[in-house]
């Protein structure tokens, strides 16, 4: 691939400018790339014998103890379902609101929309008794002359995973194809190759930008609700249950809008370091990253509230049970992890209000990941501490304790989605290359080298 | 033939298929590898497959003598049953009766004779070469001094080695841990007997138990327990009221914690409350007090309320109340035992207690001498250091010992004194400590392998059968006894001969009658007594409260372990996992140290204390509780053994190894010592469940009614408000039943199918615990061991919530027991989140649980407020596993009428399913209705207090159904419209002063 200096000055941002700045993206990888990658590889070594031992000796190596029946597993599979939010958020919704910002950010964050399924769809396979049998859960007429259980929130958690695994995979490829298309014009061997197949004849042909740009809306429209329903169904998995503190009818927005606040952290997290190693300073700038925050400020308030409404609901409905639930999280023996939710949830993205905290990178990075482990404590909180101080039957109540396979199936599953993620952004274009063009002013004097 | 397969291809096609099903299997993952049936060649004649026997016979676990029936299934021993037809058990059983079965089948049996060699080290003998060397020691010893020592053996195998010994010159002795020494010498004391009465409490209306644990280890507990509940139960069939309950010792042990009132005098001050109490009685005139009593009136003169309060530590008023309350309920009991009789004035303790029951006239009606229990024919423990002191000056060359376990519960001395005799000759079956000492090994059968007899009281002699074929190569000792004695015949010969002896006439139709009953249960005449010339003389005994043994500033009570006891059941995993009715403790032991104790040394539980007496130190995790008196510290015993298999081996610390050796003026040992505790900083995670009582954490759950609400109810009243439907959510609720109705059309959930249900009275609950096991046995419910327990991964499909009772200042007054099982809900919240249907509703009302289709997303688990599901974490029944629950053999009492379950899988309390479709088979082949009574889980069985009654809920003239609308009945958590299968009836308490939980 061709090697352009750097051009040092916004105004230099053209067409071409941003086909090779990239383009360069896809250069031969630093050693650097080949530490986090062979570290992320690791972590999913770590998760996969984890795995093996799993399945060797049960689901006892890990830390459940009665009634703890669901914990750190359905913990990481909740909290990779909301990361998962975001993506389609900024590639659909804001599409269809016509948001220009969203260009340079939303493949990365579809990338990591569907990496993130692909995280969480493992959980609920790892974690059942009988892994082998997982199957038993898919609807299609078998042998065993029994279909699934259509009440059952678990069901439709796997249809509302499914689809939106389908339709934002579907999405992100399609988005790449033009993108593909103009970095296989500039790649050489087996990447030509590669890039030449998944271009799927790409020419950029008017004819083929009519068909493209009406696909990619009616698919963005197809996304859209897929946004609002995924997190609603996982949300129902608790909701549809009469523990205390799952059953409420506040959950599917509490659930969406604290997984677009995860979503959004988790982007931020992905975009700081790509931005920097890849010198897309110019590409994704300081007010790409502002636009996020405000989203993140957005929705964290809106989480806030909901816990506000939580507190206040548990104690004007006077019921006891749901009283004493609440009382339990604040204060019970997990009240270090009830504060760190509200501190990390509720109280920190109040910070994005000052516009100067909003546009200083380094502090986006630091919020962010202290938004990853609000959101990760927020489902912790909701799956274990209900459970061990379900208020029902106080008799059951324990003290529950993650153990070493608990922590080794977590550890690799984020290898597993660095691993793709990884993968992704020195294979494919991290950042729209077209849509980037798109909101650029077009070219007046002599064109690029490069045709789009 | 062509196209159809035959049997070669077929077995041909099986065979790879299963190779290919093993091969997966091995990685351990997949489904189980399958297995062949192997059919009987030839079929025995009395054993049809599929089909239970039953054989009556003896528990020999305690010295008791409860009658049985045991379950054998194809040669193997799955289940034991009550006999109903005994007199003592009335057909129920206690958790250590339950499992017997794991002593037949324990994986650390002594399966041959062994010998200590040169080196040290046992080796295995055949048995010829081992009775020459017994025969030859025993020519050795002869005129040295042999002593066989056995446990409580009143029994045609007791006469046998009493004749044995005699021919040989030696002596037998018989040793209890826990003897009845006080008992006996306060007996002499009062009337003049040493013999030991049995107790009516099944028509007291008063029971006042001076430190007596009846329901849990003292004289005959099931029996006891069964009397009780029919006194303390509040009953439809009686004029509504109850007999009161009060308990009267330093701990609340799991007798003390089903009293209606709670009284902790100073350890051994019981003695004078008992006179106080008489001297108020006598000097009111509330009792027709008998003649004769009138000598006691100078004696009882100086022991007023007001002269005692002081050093027992209650005040005046309440002792003239308990003696107002004791005399005019017109039916008073009390007894003494336990705790409060094994102090230094422990026979004076008695006595006074005597002279209580005599000026009330209890003694001859509810005190029944002539009974002469057989464990009163023990020797006493002055007698066993008198042993040991013999032991150590080599005046004992030749020791045999069977059924007892000396060296674990004995002080250290009787250990060194082991090293003195010549040679040691032990019967046990299990490489216990003093077998571990022992020369030579003569492993005996199991009890549910021979024949023998047991003569727990006058009048009743349970027989003992095999019931399965030996499962090792180990001889019954009384066939040993008798080829050593130089005679012929096995000991079922010298046993039927001593029965013909008995009853020459007909004798075959007497010996088969008695087999199938299980033996002979006759009544002994009740024998009077008067008051002895010198009773009352003891009472300047009493002066001051005796100090205890030892130096150190804290008193420590050691007391038996209700399942444990005095260690013997230790080698039980049931019994290990079973936890202790009151710590809610299992498979380690522990100390009891009351908050106000605790706050002062900085001391939570869990924490080790190091108690030091002047006779050994021990360490034990403290268990901060307010059921012990602050100035006390108590530890059970059971556990420490240094030896007894894998499971009782190195486990927490014995409680003996603080007790000093020196007997007690009546021949007794005192398990009360001084000591010094302190902590060591080493902690144990999990100690017990949750503390805290009925009202904070019942909520909703476990109920109360004092006993003057409960009279007023009315058939029809509802007087927990929760059962009704509040006004805003009916509309809600009918629809809701409107379309439950219309379902029902689907299917056939109709309500002409049963509708199975429990109903489970807390006023007869004790909390034993017998349930537990039972359905542990019945249902082969795996037990996980200590860590697993730790992790709260036990697989009690039932457990059994203690919840303490307090009265309006926080005192505490005893706990409620709440079994809590699944509720089999007519709207299960586990049903519809399952997304495989492992969780489903028969249509006969019941929440299936299909093991084979579940695949183990627990949500179930989740959505169940009652929280009674069970997952497998592990796969318990994985030969060699680290979990395994079963090592062979004791996987051969599974019961094959159920699933043992797979790792992964869910599972919970069925209602025994397997019982119901055995009934409903069973009365398909008959061609009639399933009838009340036909179908009896397994909990419902065994317990002794008759508290659970299970039927169907759709037939009216069902006890169940009776039950369900008692007013006293409430569904646990009814709020939730889940629509329990389970009525609870709410526990009644007998208590006139004000307030209560």
């Amino acid at each position: 691939m061709a090697e352009t200096p750097p051009p040092t000055t916004p105004t230099r941002v053209t067409y071409d400018y941003v086909t090779r700045t990239i383009a360069r993206t896809l250069s031969t990888p630093s050693r650097g790339y080949f530490l986090l990658l062979g570290a992320a590889v690791a972590l999913l070594a770590i998760g996969i014998v984890t795995l093996l031992y799993l399945l060797r000796y049960g689901l006892g190596l890990a830390g459940y103890s009665h009634p703890v029946y669901w914990a750190v597993f359905i913990t990481c599979f909740v909290f990779w379902v909301g990361i998962a939010h975001s993506g389609t958020l900024i590639s659909a919704i804001l599409f269809l609101f016509r948001s220009g910002w969203r260009t340079a950010v939303y493949r990365t964050a579809e990338a990591m929309t569907v990496f993130a399924v692909m995280t969480a769809g493992l959980f609920p396979l790892i974690h059942i008794g009988r892994q082998w049998y997982f199957y038993w859960l898919i609807p299609y007429p078998n042998e065993r002359g029994l279909w699934p259980n259509f009440k059952s929130p678990l069901i439709w958690d796997e249809f509302a995973i499914g689809t939106y695994f389908t339709v934002s995979t579907v999405f992100l490829i399609m988005g790449l194809i033009p993108d593909i298309a103009a970095v296989r014009d500039l790649a050489t061997g087996w990447r030509k190759k590669l890039y030449a197949l998944t271009s799927i004849g790409w020419t950029g042909s008017n004819e083929q930008w009519r068909h493209y740009s009406r696909g990619y809306l009616y698919l963005a429209a197809l996304a859209t609700p897929l946004v609002l329903s995924v997190h609603s169904v996982v949300s129902w998995d608790f909701a549809m249950a009469l523990v205390p503190g799952w059953h409420a009818t506040i959950f599917a927005p509490y659930f969406v809008a604290g997984a677009i606040y995860s979503g959004c952290g988790m982007v931020i997290t992905l975009l700081t370091p790509i931005r920097t190693l890849f010198g897309l300073e110019e590409i994704i700038t300081v007010k790409h990253f502002e636009n996020l925050a405000k989203l993140c400020l957005l929705t964290g308030s809106i989480v806030g509230y909901a816990y506000v409404c939580e507190y206040f609901m548990a104690w004007y409905s006077g019921n006891p049970t749901e009283r004493a639930a609440f009382w339990y999280r604040a204060f019970g023996p997990y009240w270090w992890a009830s504060w760190t939710m509200i501190i990390c949830n509720g109280f920190l993205p109040l910070l994005l209000w000052v516009k100067k905290i909003r546009t200083n990178i380094t502090a986006l990075f630091v919020i962010s990941i202290f938004v990853n482990i609000g959101m990760w404590f927020e489902r912790y909180v909701i799956i274990v501490v209900s459970l061990a101080g379900e208020p029902f039957t106080k008799w059951a109540n324990a003290v529950y304790n993650p153990t070493w396979a608990d922590w080794g199936i977590m550890a690799g599953s984020f290898g597993w989605f660095f691993m793709w993620f990884l993968l992704f952004v020195k294979n494919f274009p991290a950042v729209s290359i077209s849509e980037v063009k798109e909101v650029l002013p077009p070219p007046r004097s002599k064109p690029s080298k490069v045709h789009v | 033939m062509t196209d159809s397969i035959d049997r070669r291809r077929f077995l041909k096609v099986l065979g790879v298929t299963s190779a290919g099903a093993a091969a997966v299997s091995a990685c351990g993952i997949g489904p189980e590898p399958t297995e062949r049936l192997i059919p009987y060649l030839v079929q025995p004649e009395d054993q049809i497959p599929g089909t239970a026997t039953y054989y009556a016979t003896t528990c020999r676990e305690c010295a008791a003598g409860c009658g049985v029936r045991v379950r054998v299934r194809e040669g193997r021993a799955v289940k034991l049953e009550g006999n109903p037809d005994s007199p003592i058990n009335r057909g129920r059983l206690c958790a250590r009766g339950q499992a017997a079965l794991q002593g037949l089948y324990n994986p650390d049996r002594i399966a041959h004779p062994m010998v200590r060699n040169a080196s040290g080290k046992f080796e295995d003998i055949d048995w010829d070469g081992a009775l020459q060397r017994v025969t030859a020691k025993v020519r050795e010893a002869q005129g040295k001094g042999i002593v066989f020592l056995t446990g409580a053996e009143q029994s045609t195998f007791g006469d046998l080695v009493d004749e044995w010994m005699k021919q040989v010159g030696g002596r037998r002795m018989s040793y209890e841990a826990f003897g009845f020494e006080a008992l006996r010498a306060g007996n002499r004391m009062a009337f003049g007997t040493a013999t030991l009465p049995t107790y009516d409490f099944a028509n007291a209306k008063y029971v006042l138990s001076f430190g007596a644990d009846f329901l849990d280890t003292w004289l005959s507990p099931v029996e006891f327990q069964n009397g009780f509940s029919r006194a303390h139960a509040f009953d439809a069939g009686r004029p509504a009221s109850m007999a009161k309950f009060t308990y009267v010792g330093p701990r609340l042990s799991l007798t003390g914690m089903n009293a209606d009132e709670w009284i902790a005098p100073k350890p051994g001050s019981e003695g004078l409350l008992a006179l106080a109490m008489a001297q108020v009685i006598m000097s009111q005139h509330l009792a027709r007090v008998p003649a004769d009593a009138s000598k006691l009136v100078s004696v009882l003169a100086a022991h007023t309320p007001r002269a005692v309060a002081q050093v027992i530590g209650i005040d005046e008023a309440t002792i003239a109340r308990l003696a107002r309350e004791f005399a005019r309920s017109g039916g008073g009991l009390a007894v003494a035992g336990g705790m409060a009789t094994q102090a230094a004035n422990g026979a004076e303790i008695v006595a006074a207690v005597n002279i209580l029951n005599y000026v009330v006239g209890a003694v001859g009606t509810l005190v029944k001498f002539g009974a002469d229990l057989g464990v009163g024919a023990t020797n006493t423990f002055a007698d066993l250091a008198t042993l040991t002191s013999e032991m150590t000056n080599g005046r004992v060359a030749l020791l045999f010992v069977y059924g007892t376990n000396p060296a674990h519960s004995l002080p250290g001395a009787f250990q060194q004194a082991l090293g003195k005799v010549a040679f040691k000759v032990s019967f046990s079956s299990y490489m216990d400590e003093t077998a571990a000492a022992c020369d030579l090994i003569l492993p005996d059968h199991h009890p549910l392998e021979q024949w023998g007899d047991s003569r727990p009281r006058a009048g009743v002699i349970g027989l003992q059968q095999p019931v399965v074929q030996p499962v090792f190569g180990t001889q019954p000792t009384g066939d040993v006894i008798l080829k050593l004695s130089g005679r012929t015949g096995t000991f079922q010969d010298y046993l039927q001969a001593k029965w013909r002896a008995r009853h020459g006439a007909n004798f075959d139709q007497y010996w088969m009658d008695s087999l199938a009953k299980g033996g002979v249960y006759g009544e002994a005449p009740t024998r009077p007594v008067r008051l002895a010339t010198t009773a009352g003389n003891f009472s300047t005994t009493f002066a001051e409260v005796p100090s205890w043994g030892g130096d150190g500033d804290q008193t420590v009570v050691v007391f038996p372990h209700p399942a444990l006891h005095d260690g013997r059941g230790a080698n039980k995993p049931w019994l290990q996992e079973l936890p202790d009715p009151v710590s809610k403790i299992a498979w380690h032991s522990w100390v009891e140290v009351h908050p106000d104790t605790a706050a002062k040394w900085g001391l939570a539980t869990g924490d080790f204390l190091l108690l030091q007496s002047k006779f050994g130190g021990q360490k034990f995790p403290a268990w901060i509780t307010p059921s012990v008196r602050p100035d006390v510290l108590a530890v059970p015993t059971g556990q420490g053994h240094s030896a007894y298999g894998r499971y009782a081996k190195d486990r927490s610390a014995n409680a003996f190894e603080l007790l000093g050796g020196q007997a007690t003026v009546y021949g007794g040992r005192s398990f009360i010592v001084r000591a010094t505790a302190s902590k060591t900083g080493e902690h144990q995670r999990r100690i017990a469940t949750i503390e805290g009582n009925a009202r904070d954490l019942g909520m909703g759950t476990t109920e109360v009614l004092p006993l003057a609400r409960a009279k007023a109810l009315h058939p029809g009243d509802h007087p927990f408000h929760f059962e009704e439907t509040p006004e805003y959510a009916k509309d809600a609720v009918e629809w809701w039943a409107e379309r439950q109705h219309e379902k029902a059309e689907l299917g056939n959930y109709k309500g002409e199918q049963p509708r199975w249900g429990l109903a489970i009275d807390l006023s007869k609950c004790t909390g034993c615990s017998a349930c537990v096991t039972a359905c542990y046995a019945e249902n082969n419910i795996a037990t996980v061991g200590e860590e697993l327990t730790e992790r709260r991964r036990e697989m009690a499909w039932l457990r059994l919530e203690r919840y303490w009772r307090v009265d309006e200042h926080d005192n505490l007054q005893g706990a409620v027991n709440q079994p809590m099982l699944c509720q089999q809900c007519g709207n299960a919240p586990c049903e519809p989140v399952c997304p495989v249907y492992a969780a489903y509703h028969t249509p006969d009302g019941l929440n299936g649980q299909v093991y084979n289709r579940c695949v183990g997303t627990r949500y179930c688990s989740n959505n169940c407020p009652y929280k009674v599901r069970y997952f497998n974490w592990y796969n318990y029944a994985e030969k060699d596993g680290k979990y395994e629950a079963f090592p062979e053999p004791l996987s051969m009492l599974l019961n094959p009428d159920v699933t043992v379950r797979e790792k992964g899988v869910m599972e919970k309390c069925t209602f025994c399913v397997q019982r119901i479709r055995g009934a409903q088979n069973q009365a398909r082949l008959e061609n009639r209705n399933v009838r009340d009574g036909d179908i009896v889980t397994a909990c419902q069985q065994t317990c002794p207090s008759d508290a659970i009654v299970f039927g169907d809920l759709n037939d009216r003239n069902s006890r169940v159904f009776e039950l369900a609308g008692n007013p006293r009945g409430y569904h646990v958590l009814a709020g939730l419209n889940t629509k329990p299968a389970i009525t609870y009836l709410a526990r009644v308490v007998a208590q006139d002063t004000p307030g209560n939980g």
